[in-house]
């Protein structure tokens, strides 16, 4: 990569500098460095330091400020410094709030060089850790982070796409360094965030159309059972290709699908992390705080006919993806000491998982779209048992019982209820179910925060192994989203987030029961996918809608079989920070002071251990 | 003449202060952050040091008032105390703070009572010293 083009990515995303081209171009002259810290006279030294190394600096002794700051605009800054020890914020959850919603190199600064507290922001994510009183040559260097950054999302963007084309066993999925990395490399004048657009269908003239791939909740079931035997360290494409055993899947479907599911799960615990780091606050405001309020405004709602509202689905994907993971790695969210816990995990987790779903391609079923509907979750171990997290939907799961007659007998309870607000264009969340159901909109909240096309890319996959095809209205205005759902934002948080596939199950169900509200117009099989939370049983049920009696306005419709997710979606743009979450995740994963994330893995022990 | 002399003076001064170990090469670092855009850096900096500190120093002192002592709030506003003063080079002060840090990890009343005392000297001295210091090179 020439410096010119480092640059000129470095300068494409410049769009607020108004020092314009020539600090562009003079890069890292001019970067753009957000300082926080408490302590007056820190800040004041941070300043004259950083001003002498000719970045432009703005400063902030607030990290609530710094925070709306970067999600006003997260394209205003290259690079975040920021002290561990403030009285508003700790250092490491804007750490990770950060790294969450912008995705921008973070250097912890502090005046404790205790190894453990170095441990802990590298494993928050930090790219530096500096200690106090800070140096000139120090900082002369941290422009390093911001083009590391670069060069890694895209070396990781174009070595996915090359691991799907080329038939490379096994590697290193989990990111970059695999040999086609540095093909990748080669690209990196373009803009990274080109790639979320791209998906697979990119620019390699070597790559020939394969159809793509849906990921049913069955084969995405398989896919999960064969990761967790395999063990998530151990798990290669080719292998779970194998355990598999699916006709017309390729290795490179797998191998796609394993980097998204990781990243999903790096979220999911991260997001876990945030809960615990948040502490119980049932404010909903205080959720709008922490939630990727980012993750909205970079939705990129999905291109075609599958654009779903990025409220509703946000709410769905964590809680879907775990319900997928086996029992032991359940996220038991439901194990969280309050449903309020849950909603800042819940909404990260969305962001998460709608961002790691984004990248979910859809893969050709090889089973006939008339697909019999299957519960998601089958066999899968009651993480999700919503009962404990929320009494009160109780009322919630008698009434679901009634709203799908449809061949499963599982019961979307509640969670489904909570993306689909009325307002929605997406699933419409019975809220006339009860009160049970009110609780479950706060998702919605988390929903604004979160990138929802990911979420509504998986839902989306999932729903069209069924045959049928998902497509969502666009998006609603999250705000107004957000806004409806504050207050309901603790309980039914909790619920959307052991409810793994509550956004599937949203998708399903008729609004008007309350039940799973979606408009699922399938002609075969609508996907509903119905959560039986409240049975205990935890199992989230995918119902399928073959006949859907409760079409409620939903906008969620399940075309008929057709995928029309794949063409749909638009990768998540913040992609590139899934693998540097994801690289993140896996430390933290290792890392046993951070309780939050060790289960992260599939080990047996629900992810709720974690919490 | 006189301005040579005015600058000796300077000088010497200057230098005591780092002989005497009043400050550290990190004064060095503000010093060669002033430059024609910033003109009086190190005096501005100094001097938000010392406000800010006073107020930690008040903070501190009533914390140490009640009984049983918050060792852990006391640590934190020696933190504190220490971030900034490091920054700024004041070496004296920060190695006060350093000791009253061990006497709260000691969890020794009478110890951190002390080394505050000895913490608040060592403050009111380096004022003392750099306001003159000012006068003198500004």
């Amino acid at each position: 990569m020439t410096v010119e083009e480092i640059r000129g990515s470095v300068g494409v995303n410049n769009n607020n500098n108004n020092n314009n081209n020539n600090e562009i171009d003079r890069f890292p002259i001019g970067m753009r460095v957000l300082a926080v810290d408490d302590d007056p006279t820190c800040l004041k030294l941070l300043d004259g330091l950083l001003r002498k190394c000719q970045y432009q600096v703005t400063t902030t002794n607030q990290a609530r400020t710094a925070l709306k700051m970067l999600r006003e605009n997260r394209n205003r800054f290259d690079l975040v410094i920021s002290d561990v020890h403030m009285p508003d914020m700790d250092g490491f959850k804007l750490l990770e709030l950060v790294g969450l919603e912008m995705d921008l190199p973070v250097i912890m600064l502090s005046g404790n060089s205790d190894p453990k507290l170095v441990m802990k922001g590298i494993t928050h994510g930090a790219c530096d850790y500096l200690v106090k009183p800070v140096r000139l040559e120090e900082l002369r260097n941290i422009w390093q982070h911001v083009i590391r950054r670069k060069v890694e999302s895209k070396s990781q963007s174009r070595s996915n796409n090359n691991q799907e084309r080329q038939n490379h066993d096994g590697g290193p999925e989990a990111g970059s360094g695999d040999p086609n990395g540095k093909v990748n490399r080669k690209r990196k004048d373009e803009d990274f965030e080109d790639f979320e657009d791209n998906g697979n269908e990119d620019d390699d003239p070597s790559t020939q159309k394969k159809p793509r791939v849906v990921w049913s909740i069955d084969l995405h079931r398989k896919f999960v059972a064969a990761v967790n035997q395999l063990g998530i360290e151990k798990a290669v494409p080719k292998r779970i290709l194998d355990l598999m055993n699916v006709e017309g899947l390729t290795r490179e479907n797998v191998a796609s699908h394993l980097q998204k599911y990781r990243l999903y799960l790096k979220r999911i615990s991260q997001q876990a992390n945030m809960v615990v780091a948040f502490g119980g606050s049932k404010d909903p405001s205080s959720y709008m705080r922490m939630s990727p309020l980012d993750g909205i405004g970079d939705f990129r709602s999905l291109s075609g006919s599958t654009r779903l509202p990025n409220a509703q689905l946000s709410s769905y994907p964590p809680s879907g993806m775990l319900g997928r993971l086996s029992s032991a790695t359940g996220m038991t969210l439901h194990s969280l000491t309050t449903p309020a816990l849950i909603q800042p995990t819940h909404t990260q987790n969305l962001t998460g998982s709608v961002n790691s779903l984004n990248k979910f391609q859809p893969v050709v079923l090889p089973t006939p779209p008339n697909h019999q509907p299957t519960s998601l979750l089958q066999g899968i171990p009651t993480s999700f048992d919503l009962g404990q997290l929320q009494p009160s939907n109780k009322p919630n799961n008698t009434q679901l019982p009634d709203f799908n007659p449809i061949d499963e007998s599982r019961i979307f309870n509640g969670s489904s209820t909570f993306p689909v607000s009325s307002s929605s264009t997406f699933l419409d969340v019975p809220q006339p179910i009860g009160d049970g159901f009110n609780n479950q909109l706060p998702p919605n909240n988390s929903l604004n925060y979160c990138s929802n096309t990911a979420l509504i890319n998986m839902i989306a996959d999932t729903m069209t192994a069924f045959g049928s095809s998902i497509t969502t209205t666009p998006s609603l205005p999250l705000e107004g989203q957000s806004q409806r759902h504050a207050q309901y934002g603790n309980q039914s948080y909790g619920q959307y987030s052991s409810n793994g596939f509550s956004g599937l199950a949203a998708a399903a169900p008729p609004s008007s029961t309350g039940g799973l509200g979606g408009q699922v117009s399938q002609s075969n099989d609508g996907i509903c996918g119905v959560y039986n939370r409240s049975n205990g049983n935890g199992a989230l049920a995918m119902q399928m809608n073959n006949k859907e009696t409760h079409r409620s306005n939903t906008k969620l419709k399940m075309g008929s079989g057709e995928n029309f997710l794949p063409s749909g979606f638009v990768a998540n743009n913040s992609y590139d920070s899934l693998d540097d979450l994801m690289n993140g995740m896996m430390k933290r994963e290792q890392d046993p002071t951070i309780s939050m994330d060790g289960e992260f893995g599939f080990d047996p022990y629900s992810f709720g251990s974690c919490i | 003449m006189e301005q040579n002399h005015t600058k000796r003076q300077i000088k010497v001064t200057r230098n005591s202060l780092f002989e005497q170990g009043y400050l550290d090469e990190q004064f060095t670092q503000l010093e060669d952050l002033q430059d024609d855009a910033n003109p009086n850096f190190v005096e501005e900096i100094v001097t938000s040091f010392f406000s800010d500190s006073t107020r930690l120093i008040r903070n501190v002192e009533t914390a140490l008032e009640n009984y049983p002592l918050d060792f852990c709030k006391l640590d934190d506003y020696m933190h504190q105390f220490m971030g900034s003063s490091s920054s700024i080079g004041a070496k004296k002060v920060r190695n006060e703070c350093t000791q009253f840090q061990e006497y709260c990890k000691a969890r020794n009343d009478d110890g951190c009572i002390r080394a505050f005392q000895r913490v608040k000297q060592e403050h009111a001295t380096l004022k003392r010293k750099l306001e003159a210091y000012f006068q003198v090179s500004l």
